[in-house]
């Protein structure tokens, strides 16, 4: 195929071929993100991060845990993404306050909130999209709602979450953005796409 | 009807549609259904190419991807492509093909003299002749004229139009191959709940079930396949995949298939790709590819005309063509006369059907249908020679005795030759599976493998109907248990068995004549003599006959000769076909187009690009971008008319008069946090650490174990326990796992935990004496020398247009002018960016890039990760041996004290100035004696050099052996590449305000 000089706009609307719906794209906004690290089998640990998020850190790999103001996804043994949700006011402890909860509790706190670009991809292609570029086995049974993985789009690390049966969402790091759009973009072409404004987590 | 040949019913093609084709520059017809060789055929077309080494006349000699003959060149502009097999092209409206390997026309080609001449062309022609004389540019020139004889078609020379893309998948089971086998296996593991994908090479599922009047399960062939069809579709966990090849299995079940999505059709639908690269994850294979036929080599056995018995059937069945009108059928086994069936049905007449094997050993149900029906049956015979130009007349039979001469001329227009079915074992055997030599099928079958792969039917030597379902369907329930599941059984399709007798093994028959060619692999031209002579002049292994030879090669890769060849090498040897073996099977099973490979990682985005936040203003400024490992960085901003070095040169220039700004968030960004971080940069870093204060920074370098120089770069200190470390852009992923791996695996028991955060940050530096001044209008912090000096950091606002924005200020200089750096989040870098090009609007500040940042620090002498420290570089060779702490141990500094890295004659960092205005040449080295005859003794080597715009000359640092000793020297930069000799004067590698005076003030 020719490739069509809109494939990759960000703008809102229908791309590629004509779409029955089969998939949409929505760029979330992350306004707060913070990598926890520590080792959550410390009782000083658990208790500072319970004690910050409202919600026990997942020790399950590849889970998540959430409460309506955070969600805490899994990266690995003893480091946690802890993603707070649009509601999330900005009458909560500074960062700088939280950083020093954690540190004092044997915790580390680190602000990445602008270090990742984000989509949600809905709808029946959104798995078979994903697995274009990402080796992960995106069937329900391997990779359930409420999962987390890291792994790769393409050349790129991409860390994914499951929020429904046809709704995932791939976090990139934000210098990836623009590449990272284009590759989810010329394979979703085929099947047809709509671009969604923008959203806040 | 324009196609004479075609039949006037059966077969699975549409006859209400005409499809207009060119061959060859003439305008035929064929139905959609056809491939372009059935169609070809329908017009009598046999003649499709010429051979690659003796230019013989071909025809097609298959009907699937195994051809050796029909390699067609398709003709589609920018997608034009050579050697595609006419047998796998489906047909479809104003394709356009033709012939290749042929010189002026296919049918008369200068290149078929070299038959004339065969004797002076034996196996391994080319390595005995054209070594001579003994130099290389000879065999270029005879490689040249060798690639225009050969001739294997043209590629395309514009861009390729087409996308390619690849998909992951996962499955519990895979199934190769959709004939009976294949389709009882997917049934039987799908009913028990797995997830099954089942791919075919071919337009659609059923392999030789298509087209054929079997009857399974009481129903016809046909209607059992859209039953199973359908139920396969209706279930969830089921992919089906046609035009699709299973090409390779990797380690970890990792089986490529490669997908043909629209090739085929004349016009592709828009932003469909040509080709779909499925990287699949089975935990059990079944491989169900099949049988392929092989031939029996008599002489002129490659006489268009002549093909396998098992083709000619499926012309008829499938595509409703007769490939003769007169046949002659030469086989050793009973599968032959099915197709002795078919023509008859077709309206051929069968001259005769020659069979090796004695008249009591014809014991199986179709040979005593045939006799029963009176048909002519030649029972332990054969072709000894076949007759005609461009296209088979006669053959000569005979009794298989090599005692006997008579022979009788049996006139025909088509010979269909079975020697009997090789299972396609190729992929069991990439999967290190082993195989085993079976006697009563002559043919190598699988055996073992350590990976989960079970072959079934006619890959596994079960080729009866009966037996392929049963095995089929046992194989897919076996699958099942070995994926983990449950097996939940269900009785096998049921076919009547067939009485079969026994396969007589017959390589060749004997030759007429000494100059009678029988072609065992007829891409390559190899003949049974070319094997005899290989096994005379001693290559006994079956690899090294491939390689002398060519026996296997090409396209094709033997799947028609390879156990011919093999069995004709084992009866030379007097050894048995076991104890000779098989070459080694590789991926790719058939060709796979090149762009399939990369899918959509070529072109532009061969690699991922790194951009910054600030990426978009660059572009509107008219940035020139130079790569830094994935990251695009502003190399200069020329002005309308302006050249590169011009801008850079004038950016550099107004750092060092007023201020400038340079986009630095490519900075790898580590941070650190823990009771022990000062602990842990005393290890890893060569100088002290658990001096630093909050609210300050320091410099520092890391060493690798070996104690040479790995990185540099600040550390600055944010909170008691909270630290930012930055590394050189390329190196940040490097030296995090550097850190992790020492936390993890050396020093577990330090409170340290660190963090990559270089994304997070997006960077500006403010240099120039005037950066203060540009600063104080933009934060919110009191940056007068006294609160804010020298290495001091800070955390405070940033006030842009979309309001204050949290920024980290420090006070760093890589230019030597007074210089501070910004991180922002990087969602606030373009506005604060804009912040910073506003506020210096009034004090002369551009924008500068990587070039004039190199230059600025040239003239300050400050080392780069690369050029400087090159991996052979101590700290003290870079004039940075103050740093290292002698009162601490760190990671390299054991291993400094080794006498090589403290010798007098080490290589040391210095400054060069080109002498007598002349031009620095780049990757020049150092010499005292220009005119010194080669080899010219090296004192040392240019390292970073750039014109300076502040000083007016030619500058470059250089690693020079004793150079500091060397100071107010003159010796030369040669550089013989650019035949430049230059006259430098060595000096310290400071050029600029060695005392520090500008970056304090």
């Amino acid at each position: 195929m020719l490739e069509d000089r809109a494939i990759g706009s960000m703008a809102p609307g229908c791309y590629g071929a004509p779409g029955q719906g089969a998939l949409t794209l929505r760029e979330i906004i992350i306004a707060r993100a913070w990598n926890v690290q520590g080792d959550c089998a410390r009782s000083t640990v658990e208790a500072a991060v319970r004690e910050r998020f409202g919600v026990a850190l997942p020790r399950e790999p590849n889970t998540t845990a959430a409460n309506d103001r955070w969600m805490l996804l899994w990266l690995g043994p003893t480091s946690w993404l802890a993603v707070a949700a649009a509601a999330d006011s900005a009458s909560d402890p500074s960062f700088n306050a939280s950083r020093d909860a954690l540190n004092a509790a044997g915790a580390a706190l680190f602000d990445v909130s602008a270090a990742r670009a984000g989509w949600t991809l809905a709808g029946p292609r959104a798995a078979t999209v994903l697995a274009k570029a990402c080796p992960l086995d995106f069937d329900a049974r391997a990779f359930p709602t409420g999962g987390c993985a890291q792994s790769v789009y393409g050349h790129i690390n991409a860390l994914y979450y499951r929020q429904g049966s046809d709704t995932f969402t791939m976090l990139v790091s934000s210098s990836y953005r623009r590449d990272a759009w284009h590759a989810l973009c010329v394979s979703a072409a085929q099947y047809g796409y709509e671009v969604l404004p923008p959203q806040a987590v | 009807m324009t196609q004479p040949f075609r039949l006037a019913e059966g077969g699975l093609i549409d006859r209400s549609t005409s499809l207009a084709f060119t061959w060859d520059g003439k305008r035929l017809t064929g139905h959609p259904g056809d491939t372009l060789a059935s169609a070809l055929l329908a017009n009598g077309v046999h003649l499709v190419g010429r051979s690659f080494k003796y230019h013989r006349p071909r025809g097609v000699f298959t009907a699937g991807s195994e051809e050796p003959n029909a390699l067609v060149q398709l003709d589609r502009d920018a997608r034009t492509e050579p050697n595609v097999r006419a047998t796998q092209v489906e047909l479809y409206d104003g394709l356009v093909a033709a012939s290749q390997n042929r010189w002026p026309s296919l049918g008369f080609d200068v290149g078929a003299l070299n038959g004339a001449f065969a004797r002076l062309l034996p196996a391994g022609f080319y390595y005995k002749t054209f070594m001579w004389p003994a130099t290389p540019r000879w065999w270029l020139r005879y490689e040249h004229a060798i690639r225009h004889a050969a001739g294997m078609g043209k590629s395309a020379t514009a861009p390729d139009p087409d996308s390619y893309e690849h998909q992951y998948a996962h499955c519990d089971v895979l199934v190769i191959g959709s004939g009976p086998a294949g389709l009882a296996a997917a049934l039987s593991a799908a009913r028990s709940g797995a997830r099954v994908i089942v791919c075919d090479e071919r337009p659609r599922f059923g392999g030789e079930l298509v087209g054929d009047s079997a009857t399974i399960d009481g129903a016809p062939a046909a209607a059992w396949l859209a039953r199973v069809q359908d139920e396969l579709a209706s279930l969830r966990d089921v992919i089906t995949l046609t035009r699709t090849t299973a090409f390779g299995v990797y380690d970890g079940n990792l089986v490529g298939l490669a997908e043909r999505v629209t090739g085929h059709v004349a016009t592709p639908p828009p932003f469909a790709p040509r080709e779909r690269m499925w990287k699949v994850r089975a935990k059990t294979i079944v491989l169900a590819s099949g049988a392929h036929e092989r031939s029996i080599a008599y002489a002129n056995n490659d006489l268009p005309g002549t093909m396998l018995a098992g083709a000619a059937r499926a012309y008829v069945q499938r595509y409703a063509v007769r490939c003769g009108a007169r046949a002659v059928i030469f086989t050793n086994n009973d599968e032959a006369y099915a197709t002795a069936a078919a023509l008859e049905q077709a309206g051929v007449h069968v001259a005769a059907i020659v069979d090796a094997r004695p008249d009591g050993a014809l014991t199986g149900a179709l040979p005593g249908h045939a006799r029963a029906g009176g048909w002519p049956i030649v029972a332990q015979s054969a072709i000894r020679i076949a007759h005609g130009a461009t296209r088979v007349k006669a053959v000569d039979v005979g009794a298989l005795d090599p005692a006997s001469k008579v022979t009788r001329r049996i006139a025909c227009d088509l010979v269909c030759v079975s020697g009997g079915f090789n299972p396609a074992v190729h992929l069991f055997s990439q999967a290190r599976g082993k195989l085993r030599y079976d006697d009563a099928l002559a043919a190598f079958v699988p055996d073992v493998s350590p990976m989960p792969i079970l072959a079934a039917g006619g890959a596994n030597g079960r080729g009866d109907l009966a037996a392929a379902l049963a095995d089929g369907h046992a194989a897919g329930l076996a699958a099942v248990e070995r994926a983990g599941l449950r097996a939940i059984g269900s009785s096998a399709p049921h076919a009547e068995a067939t009485q079969a007798g026994a396969t007589r093994a017959l390589w060749a028959v004997p030759a007429p004549s000494k100059s009678a060619k029988r072609f065992v692999d007829l891409q390559n031209d190899v003949t049974a003599n070319d094997i005899a002579l290989a096994a005379r002049e001693g290559y006994t292994s079956i690899e090294h006959l491939k390689r002398y030879t060519t026996l296997g090669m090409g396209t094709d890769q033997g799947k028609t000769s390879n156990i011919t060849g093999l069995a004709l090498l084992a009866e030379r040897l007097q050894r048995t076909v076991p104890e000779v073996g098989t070459t080694t099977f590789r991926p790719p099973y058939t060709p796979v187009t090149l762009g399939t490979i990369p899918g959509h990682e070529s072109g532009p985005h061969l690699e991922p690009v790194r951009e910054t936040p600030m990426h978009d203003w660059h572009v509107a400024h008219g940035a020139r971008f130079v790569n830094a490992g994935l990251w695009r960085r502003p190399h200069s901003y020329p002005r309308p008319g302006e050249s590169e070095f011009d801008a850079a040169n004038r950016e550099a220039k107004n750092v060092r008069a007023n201020v400038g700004v340079v986009d630095v968030s490519t900075l790898g960004k580590i941070e650190l946090q823990g009771r022990d971080v000062a602990e842990f940069l005393n290890r890893v870093y060569i100088n002290r650490w658990d001096t630093l204060a909050v609210g300050r920074c320091r410099y520092g370098v890391m060493l690798r174990d070996d104690g040479m120089v790995q990185d540099d770069g600040t550390t600055s200190r944010f909170a008691p326990t909270h630290y930012l470390m930055t590394t050189t852009t390329i190196n940040a992923a490097r030296i995090m796992q550097h850190l992790e791996f020492l936390l993890q695996a050396v020093w577990p028991e330090l409170d340290v935990a660190v963090s990559a955060v270089t994304d997070q940050w997006a960077a500006a530096a403010l240099s120039g004496p005037k950066s203060r001044d540009v600063l104080a209008q933009v934060v919110d912090i009191d940056v007068g020398n006294a609160a804010f000096p020298f290495l001091a950091v800070a955390e405070c606002s940033v006030r842009t247009a979309v309001g204050n924005v949290p920024a980290r200020l420090f006070r760093m200089s890589y230019s030597g002018e007074l210089a501070y750096e910004i991180h922002v989040p990087a969602i606030h870098g373009q506005p604060t960016w804009d912040a910073i090009v506003a506020a210096g609007a009034t004090f002369g500040l551009m924008p500068y890039g990587t070039e004039a940042m190199s230059t600025l620090r040239i003239e300050k002498g400050h080392v780069v990760i690369g050029p400087e420290a090159d991996g052979r570089t101590t700290a003290d060779d870079l004039g940075l041996g103050g740093l290292v702490n002698k009162a601490k141990w760190c990671v390299g500094k054991p291993l400094l004290e080794r006498p090589a890295l403290v010798a007098a004659d080490r290589w040391q960092l210095v400054g060069l100035t080109a002498m007598n205005g002349a031009t620095m040449p780049r990757a020049a080295k150092i010499v005292a004696d220009p005119n010194h005859p080669a080899p010219n003794p090296m004192l040392g080597h240019v390292t970073s050099w750039c014109f300076s715009p502040n000083l007016d000359a030619w500058i470059a640092l250089a690693l020079v052996a004793n150079g500091r000793a060397r100071h107010g020297e003159t010796l030369w930069a040669l550089s013989p590449l650019a035949d430049a000799k230059v006259q430098v004067q060595i000096g310290p590698p400071c050029f600029i305000d060695p005392n520090g005076e500008r970056l304090r003030a």
